[in-house]
Order: structure tokens, then C-alpha cells, then sequence
């Protein structure tokens, strides 16, 4: 089976990979947060630090923006909605179409904060296995009484843990089917048909299989729960983000 | 001392379906014991009783003269059962948090669920791979793996149910080597399959089924005379 995409964890020793997921994750928040009420001084120090941990880290830029090709398109749409509909001195002017110097500020804004929050994602994403995500998710749930959380951080953990054998038996399905020229009907709807309902009955056999296997296991919801030590960089790493979101609200 | 006992075990599906039909059985701490059979012979279903996953119609399974419905927990404990499907068993995003997740079902403090994760990586072999995603591991791995998180929870009987299905050469010897391993370390084994040849050299007792019933049981040299009257090939050695 192939890796998934770059946006999955990569083992390593640095920093960011040491600290403690809860104060990773709360963080990420409260920098992501801050980033959408972010100017543009802030967003260059933000991008700043951006190339910084990039660099510490050793991300793969080639393939994560191969990765995130069509975001750029998304983010293009959305600087061209801004440019086009805001208000202001006109920097371009035709017979149907008016661009201002306010629409071009505004959409180069809205496009630079929206990537930043990917590209904080990213780090995050790269440096934090699932089983610690699922883990600090447990931690935040857990004041909550009505909240099954232990059951929520399973449910996480075997949906991350079940995307590679689901895309496989996707492509399986898809391989199997190509075989026997179902290429040859341009139905898209009748294709559709053909390639969900098995896949959706492997899935569910799949599913069967797995509860079986963690019954056999004594699955139970009362279970080991994770254990996490809060350091000094961990808070240090909390009070940056925090710091950064009072920045942005006191501009 | 036995410590499987099987009286009058009998089970049928929701759908009507025979599953097991007046199984009666015991088995001897320590022994390796085949129970080979042509597809829907019972197989699974047998092992799934003596793990406490499905409950008998009729019958009882004892485990070191409990039975089973008395306390499921303590089965499942006691029988760890490796599945044919190693994908489907994995649950764990890593290869370490798989094996965690027996012992972490049991409540063990941490210190003693890592002790229990690392003797496991390092009895079958993948302490250098803690580490690495599961669905990235080879077939072979992938069923050491299964094996790896049944062991975490110090069973006492080891039920393999087709173990080298969908195995290359080299991945069918490591999970052979791992299991004559786990049989000399004490360990009881059932081992279900439909194909004796990989395993009957090793094992001390031969189990037939057909139609949910036990039709032969004994030493592999005698039962196996008859295997092919119920749908199960000889070992070459017996057709040379």
C-alpha cells in the first residue's frame, strides 16, 4: 500500500515533533485564530516563521504545493471575487469590469491568511501522530460529562487508521472494474452504481471484521488512558500563540 | 491437565445455518493442535467459541475448567486469536499502538503496558518497526503484527485461523518460525486450515471437520490417511 500525501505524519527528533500534542494542538488554534484577523504585517511574520519551521523540518516544499495545487485555485477564485467586488479607487476600469486598489488589498488578504492557516496546518500535521491527536482530543473531552469521549478519540483513531485500506479497496474495485471494460459505458450514473455498492459492501464487511477483532481484544471504553508531561517549551510554544492572537486583536 | 474442554458445543446462525454441531473436546496444556477442514466446515466458528466471540446454542467451553460464559473477559485473555485477515485486525496507527491496544483494554498501568508492547516487538521480531505504520508493512509483518498484539495479552492458548492465507514463501516462513516458536515458549496452539501440508510436521494432534462436526481427531500420521475423503489434500510426501 502507498503513503497517503505529504500532509501525514513523518517521524523525526525536532522540536516541534517533542512537544506535548495538547499544547501543539491549542496552539495551532489560537494561531489559526489569530491568522484570520491577521494584517499584513502579521502575516509576514507569520510566513517568516513559516519558512523558518519549513526549513527546520525539512518539509518537502516541492510536493506539498504539487499537493496543494488546487487550493491555489481556490485561493486565486477568492482574490478574484474580492478584487472584482470591492469597492474603491479603481485601478482598472473597463466597459464591464472594475478593479480597485481596496479590492486587489483586500483579496491579497483574504488568499495569504487562508494559505497561512494551511501551512500552519502542515507543520502540525507532519510532526503529530494520530494516536496523539486522538489522544489529546480524549484530554479536551474529558471535562465534558456527556460526552462519550473515549469512544470519540476510538472512532478518530480507526478512521485514521482505515482511509489506506479504504483507498485501496477503492482502487482495487476501480482496478477490477477497468479490467472488465467498464470504461466502455459512458453512463457516468450507471459507473457510479457499479463502483459504490461493492465498495461500500467491503467497507461494511471490513467494518465487521475490525469490531470482531477488537471484541477478541477485550475492546472496552474503560481502558489505559494516555499520559502526557507538560514541559517548559510546551508552554513556551502556548504563550508564543497566545501572544501572537492578542497581536491580533489589539490591531 | 486440559485446558480446553468442550462439552456438547452446538450453534446455529441467525439464518438457520449449522454451525457446530455436538462437539465434544479437549485439549492439552501446551499441545499444537490442527483443525483442518474444506471452507464453511465450522473452523472459525469453533475458534470463535473458545475465544468467547460467539456464544454456544447449546454446550459449554471451559477454560482451565471455567467456562466461558462465566467471565468473557478472562477468554479473550486466555485465547488470543490471530485473525485471518491481519488487515482488519490492526486497529492501531502505528505499529506500537497496535500492540498497546490489548493491554490498554485491560487496564494495566502504562509502565506495564510498554513492558508488555516491547516483549511482544521482540519476541516476533519488529521492535526496529514500533515505530512505522501498519498498512506499510509487508504480509508477513502484517500477520507478526497480529500475532505481536495478541501476545501483549499473555494468552495462554494461541488460536491462528488460516495463518498462512495470501502469504509469499518467505512471509509463511516467518509466521511458521513464530509459531513453533511461541509452542516451545509453552504456549497452547490451534491452528485452523485447509492446507495441513505447511504445518502438520509440527503439530501433535489432527482435528477434521466437516459440516460443523468433528469427524477425525487424533496423531497427524494416522488421521491424516483419510483427508482426502473430506475435501482436505496430503502432504506430497503421502502422494509420493
Amino acid at each position: 500500500m502507498a503513503e497517503l500525501t505529504t500532509f501525514s505524519y513523518r517521524s523525526g527528533n525536532s522540536l516541534i515533533h517533542s512537544l506535548d500534542v495538547r499544547f501543539k494542538l491549542a496552539a495551532l488554534v489560537f494561531s489559526s485564530l489569530a491568522t484570520l484577523n491577521a494584517d499584513f504585517r502579521m502575516l509576514i511574520t507569520a510566513s517568516c516563521l513559516l519558512v523558518i519551521v519549513f526549513l527546520h523540518l525539512r518539509m518537502p516544499l516541492k510536493s506539498v504545493l504539487k499537493e496543494i495545487r488546487y487550493f491555489f485555485l481556490l485561493m486565486f477564485l477568492i482574490f478574484s471575487a474580492r478584487a472584482l467586488t470591492e469597492a474603491g479607487t479603481p485601478l482598472i476600469e473597463t466597459k464591464y469590469i472594475l478593479i480597485s486598489r481596496q479590492g486587489i488589498y483586500e483579496g491579497a488578504l483574504v488568499a495569504w491568511r487562508l494559505l497561512i492557516i494551511v501551512f500552519l496546518a502542515l507543520p502540525f500535521v507532519s510532526t503529530t501522530r494520530y494516536s496523539e491527536v486522538k489522544a489529546a482530543v480524549e484530554w479536551y473531552l474529558t471535562p465534558f460529562p456527556f460526552i462519550p469521549q473515549k469512544r470519540i478519540a476510538t472512532m478518530l483513531s480507526l478512521i485514521m487508521r482505515f482511509i489506506p485500506v479504504i483507498l485501496d479497496q477503492a482502487r482495487e474495485t476501480a482496478d477490477a472494474q477497468r479490467a472488465r471494460g467498464v470504461e466502455n459505458r459512458k453512463n457516468p450514473v450507471y459507473r457510479m452504481i457499479k463502483f459504490v455498492i461493492p465498495l461500500i459492501r467491503r467497507i461494511f464487511e471490513t467494518a465487521d471484521e475490525i469490531v470482531m477483532a477488537m471484541e477478541a481484544r477485550c475492546y472496552s471504553e474503560s481502558r489505559t488512558g494516555p499520559v502526557f508531561e507538560a514541559r517548559l517549551r510546551d508552554w513556551i510554544a502556548l504563550a508564543a500563540s497566545g501572544g501572537f492572537c492578542l497581536w491580533s486583536v489589539m490591531t | 491437565m486440559n485446558i480446553i474442554e468442550i462439552e456438547n458445543l452446538s450453534h446455529r446462525f441467525s439464518d438457520g445455518t449449522l454451525g457446530l454441531a455436538d462437539i465434544n473436546l479437549t485439549v492439552e496444556t501446551g499441545a499444537m493442535a490442527i483443525i483442518a477442514g474444506e471452507n464453511g466446515s465450522g473452523k472459525t466458528t469453533f475458534l470463535k467459541h473458545i475465544n468467547g466471540l460467539l456464544r454456544p446454542d447449546t454446550g459449554t467451553v471451559r477454560l482451565a475448567g471455567v467456562p466461558v460464559s462465566r467471565d468473557v473477559t478472562r477468554a479473550r485473555q486466555m485465547v488470543g486469536m490471530v485473525f485471518q485477515n491481519a488487515d482488519s485486525q490492526i486497529v492501531g496507527d502505528t505499529v506500537y499502538s497496535d500492540v498497546a491496544f490489548g493491554p490498554e483494554n485491560l487496564r494495566l498501568s502504562r509502565p506495564e503496558v510498554n513492558r508488555r508492547v516491547v516483549k511482544s516487538l521482540e519476541t516476533v521480531g519488529l521492535i526496529d518497526l514500533a515505530r512505522q505504520k501498519p498498512h506499510l508493512l509487508s504480509g508477513g509483518e502484517k500477520r507478526r503484527l497480529s500475532i505481536a498484539g495478541v501476545l501483549a495479552m499473555n494468552p495462554q492458548v494461541i488460536a491462528f485461523d488460516e495463518p498462512f492465507s495470501s502469504l509469499d514463501y518467505p512471509g509463511f516462513k516467518q509466521v511458521l518460525r513464530q509459531i513453533i516458536s511461541l509452542h516451545q515458549l509453552g504456549h497452547t496452539i490451534l491452528v485452523t486450515t485447509h492446507d495441513v501440508e505447511k504445518i502438520i510436521a509440527h503439530a501433535d494432534r489432527l482435528i477434521i471437520m466437516k459440516g460443523g462436526r468433528i469427524v477425525r481427531d487424533g496423531i497427524p500420521i494416522e488421521v491424516i490417511k483419510d483427508a482426502e475423503i473430506f475435501g482436505i489434500r496430503q502432504p506430497c510426501s503421502l502422494r509420493l
